[in-house]
């Protein structure tokens, strides 16, 4: 194994290795600051300049793209509100908040920092581990999955401003969105009403962006006589030591879920960053400034996001499994290079396995060394006039989302999310929830489904499992103690009444 | 930033111009020879040519088996200069290949011709899409690729008799994975097979995993059966994790763990089920245009840099003309329709 990190290495640090892996650091980061383009199309576009390349080298290449995509969407997420892709979707709590209140030099060096702990830690974690992690990545099956995406929906009402009814009402309209298209399990199709556009369901870029970015767009055009909310101040990027303190916590704390939820396959980046920011609201001691700029809750989602970038690569290379969209693609693009990625491939090509990985250590320093010099102009577009910050936004997100699947019909489901995020805003519906439930719905619809083919219709199959039972009395947990708290203080007043 | 930006532009496109130069410059002659011959011989029929880039659309994303068999037919028809004009490979995901068929039918190009296979019957059975293999011009089939039947290396089963009398036994004790809904390929390649053995198909018990999972849900002992392509088989079986107990091809396969897979047919149970894989053009192309899209894959077919495009990922050779292509399609659609009404996933 050290005969294999040194190859590894001598890749890696090979001129080629090191130019590849900024190459595809810089690309990454660009593309990823654009609104709505994330890691796959920045793979993508990759994957023809690939061919014929050393296949180590296109690796390194397309690893750097994929985690600077990661570091570069936390830029359009913080300052426009505008997420590149669904992980970066619980950057935009905090962070879009903190540019408004004029903190956004801030919020990127936040942002870029926990970006580089997160893919370090879990990168180190990688080196270490890969080849027992493969077991781990094997182990979850349909039941645990169930439990796992229950366990998050359990801390949607995390996300309620004030009326918990208003989130469930936002997150029952998530699932309804998440039952449209072809049913996976019976081939049936729901609520496409005849139309092919929507036999694959509707992407979550959709959603979001129109949630997101669309909806704050309407709103900073319906509301631009009274401007007091907004400011276009970068204000200072260096952190205090209450500050730092503040984010250390949650950023290591972050990384290590980012990277253990990254290496389950099909749970993925977004998962990890939205589990992440609920879990740092849950045991944060200042709750109730999440949402309007807290520091920790900007940190856990970047960490996490980058965290679980590095860990899908554990089933990736380890088994040859892809754990997600994006490393699907190159997945895709290793067969095209004429190598078979599989349980083998530590054996047979270290240089690539063992290349990837060494690789990243110094992909990550490069795009920390990149991102924090790029602060002070990435901030200015907050300098750029109103008008013309609004109609660049809408063009990178019709940019975005016509980039799925170069289809029309995408653009006006936007404009339709649009509206709707913006009648959410306008009536405090949290837009949060019905995303959340968006993701989780489909997911979870499929595993217990999956679960109960298997075990012929018997919920015993959640029981029987170690792993799905504890998640499970997890969930259960986080619903009902706070209703024995309740309860018990009620009963503390009645008794104070009482004596009083 | 901007200077950033600009180089970065221009890194993508030299990138992009020097995959595109092809390298032999020998076929040209021959193919306008080939045309004039064609003018003298057909008469009255003119001759057709591409006057502008041709666009070959994949209807699903980047990655896909669509999009890999697109863009390494472009690459080596543009390499062994079949082809006088530029090509350019378009993704139109969505619908299961709807969306891209729909686009296909509504642009009714000469220009434009896309790459399919199964699911382009499949898909219009099961009432998923507007339009069926008879709205478009099949215009030749490349390559071929078979199913797999797959268990864990430590399952009970040593053959697909084995497996498919347990299953008569008790149908609730096995579930049959793959990565595609009910009524797509996977499932459908599957109970083709355990049809013919005798197995009740209805019983079957068949789950979908579309994110990958099909896989992991097999090693970690979720599910006992797994029906996937034979080329994702091939590095599990070598790491000893997994046995494949069939393959739906005619004939043993050629290649070093390949050969080792015994047919469904050797088994005694008399059933294939071949994935094909070929380029169909808009409706009613006109027989000038046809021919010479014909021509073409036939040349691309018979060339050395296709030959090891098809070594590269295990695709079987299987060049089948227009006329022979569409009596193959109109016996395929019939057997998958029979299945499907059976299984009460067709569309009628």
């Amino acid at each position: 194994m050290f005969e294999g990190i040194f190859t590894g290495f001598q890749v890696a640090f090979s001129l080629e290795g090191l130019v590849f892996v900024f190459i595809g650091a810089l690309t990454g980061t660009l593309i990823g600051m654009i609104p709505g383009l994330g890691p796959i199309t920045a793979i993508a576009v990759m994957i023809p300049i690939t061919y014929g390349m050393d296949p180590a080298f296109a690796m390194l290449l397309m690893a750097g793209v994929y985690y600077g995509a990661a570091y570069g969407g936390a830029a359009s997420s913080i300052l426009l509100n505008a997420p590149g892709e669904s992980m970066s979707v619980p950057t935009t709590f905090d962070g879009y908040p903190m540019a408004k209140q004029g903190k956004a030099g801030k919020a990127l060096a936040i942002a870029a920092i926990a970006s580089f702990v997160g893919g370090t830690i879990s990168v180190v974690l990688l080196t270490l581990f890969a080849p027992f992690l493969a077991r781990l990545a094997l182990s979850f099956g349909p039941a645990e999955y169930f439990a796992l995406m229950l366990m998050g929906l359990m801390m949607i009402s995390s996300f309620s401003e004030g009326s918990t009814v208003k989130a469930l009402i936002s997150a029952t309209l998530g699932f309804m969105i998440a039952t449209i298209g072809i049913d996976l399990q019976t081939g049936t199709r729901r609520f496409t009403f005849g139309n092919a556009n929507l036999l694959e369901g509707i992407d979550f870029l959709v959603i979001a962006l129109g949630l997101f970015a669309m909806a704050e767009v309407s709103s900073l055009i319906f509301e631009r006589r009274q401007s007091g909310n907004y400011t276009s101040k970068l204000g200072s990027l260096r952190l205090n030591g209450e500050e730092v303190k503040e984010m250390t916590g949650p950023t290591l704390r972050q990384s290590l879920v980012g990277f253990v939820i990254g290496v389950l396959p099909g749970a993925g980046g977004t998962i990890a960053s939205f589990l992440s920011y609920i879990t740092e609201k849950r045991i944060s001691k200042r709750p109730h400034e999440f949402g309007k700029g807290s520091i920790a809750g900007l940190a856990a989602p970047e960490a996490a996001n980058n965290g679980a970038s590095t860990g899908s690569f554990v089933p990736l290379l380890s088994l040859g499994i892809p754990g997600s969209g994006t490393t699907a693609v190159m997945l895709g693009a290793l067969i095209v290079l004429g190598v078979q990625p599989g349980p083998l491939l530590m054996n047979e090509h270290p240089e690539i396995f063992w290349g990837v990985i060494a690789s990243m250590y110094i992909g990550n320093v490069i795009l920390l060394i990149l991102n924090l010099p790029l602060i002070p102009y990435l901030s200015r577009i907050l300098k750029i006039p109103r008008p013309m910050l609004i109609s660049l936004i809408i063009v990178f997100c019709v940019i975005g989302v016509y980039g799925i699947g170069f289809n029309t019909f995408d653009l006006y489901l936007l404009v339709f999310f649009g509206i709707i995020g913006y009648f959410m805003a306008y009536f405090r519906f949290p837009a949060a929830p019905m995303l959340l439930a968006f993701i989780l719905g489909d997911l979870m619809e499929q595993s217990l489904r999956q679960a109960l083919t298997i075990s012929n219709g018997s919920l015993w199959i959640f029981v029987e499992k170690p792993i799905a039972f504890s998640l499970l009395l997890i969930s259960f947990l986080t619903f009902i103690v706070p209703l024995i708290r309740n309860w018990r203080r009620k009963q503390l007043t009645k008794k104070l009444e009482r004596n009083g | 930033m901007r200077k950033f930006f600009h180089a970065l532009v221009l890194f993508t496109l030299a990138a992009l111009l020097a995959a595109c130069s092809g390298n032999g410059t020998g076929n040209e002659e021959a193919i306008e020879e080939n045309e004039g011959t064609e003018e003298e011989t057909e008469g009255t029929e003119s001759t057709w040519a591409p006057e502008r880039p041709l666009e070959i659309v994949a209807t699903a994303g980047p990655g896909s088996g669509w999009d890999t068999t697109a863009r390494m037919a472009a690459k080596v028809l543009e390499e062994e200069d079949l082809i006088d004009v530029g090509i350019g490979v378009v993704n139109k995901p969505g619908g299961g290949g709807a969306v891209g068929w729909a686009y296909v039918y509504g642009k009714n190009d000469p220009h434009t011709i896309f790459v399919t296979s199964p699911p382009m019957l499949l898909v219009p059975l099961n009432g998923q899409s507007e339009y069926n293999y008879e709205d478009f011009t099949p215009i030749a089939n490349l390559i071929a690729d078979y199913g797999a039947i797959v268990v864990r290396a430590d399952a009970p089963w040593d053959d697909l008799n084995d497996l498919f009398e347990d299953m008569k036994a008790d149908p609730t004790s096995i579930t049959v994975i793959g990565a595609s809904a009910p009524g797509s390929m996977d499932h459908i390649q599957f109970v083709r097979v355990a049809k013919e053995a005798g197995v009740d198909i209805k019983q079957i018990k068949y789950v979908s995993d579309q994110e990958g999972g099909a896989l992991t849900q097999l090693l970690n002992g979720n599910v006992e059966v797994y029906s996937t392509g034979v080329a994702e088989t091939i590095e599990q079986v070598r790491a000893g994790n997994i046995k494949v107990l069939a393959v739906t091809a005619e004939e043993r396969l050629k290649g070093e763990v390949l050969e080792e897979f015994p047919t469904v047919k050797e088994q005694g149970i008399d059933a294939t089920f071949i994935n094909w894989r070929g380029f169909f053009g808009p409706p009613n192309l006109d027989f000038a245009a046809l021919s010479y899209y014909e021509e073409m894959f036939r040349r691309l077919s018979e060339s050395e840099g296709w030959a090891e495009v098809r070594a590269q990922f295990g695709w079987d050779e299987l060049f089948i003309g227009s006329e022979e292509y569409v009596e193959f399609l109109k016996q395929e659609n019939e057997a998958m329709k029979t299945i499907l009404d059976e299984l009460g996933l067709g569309n009628e």
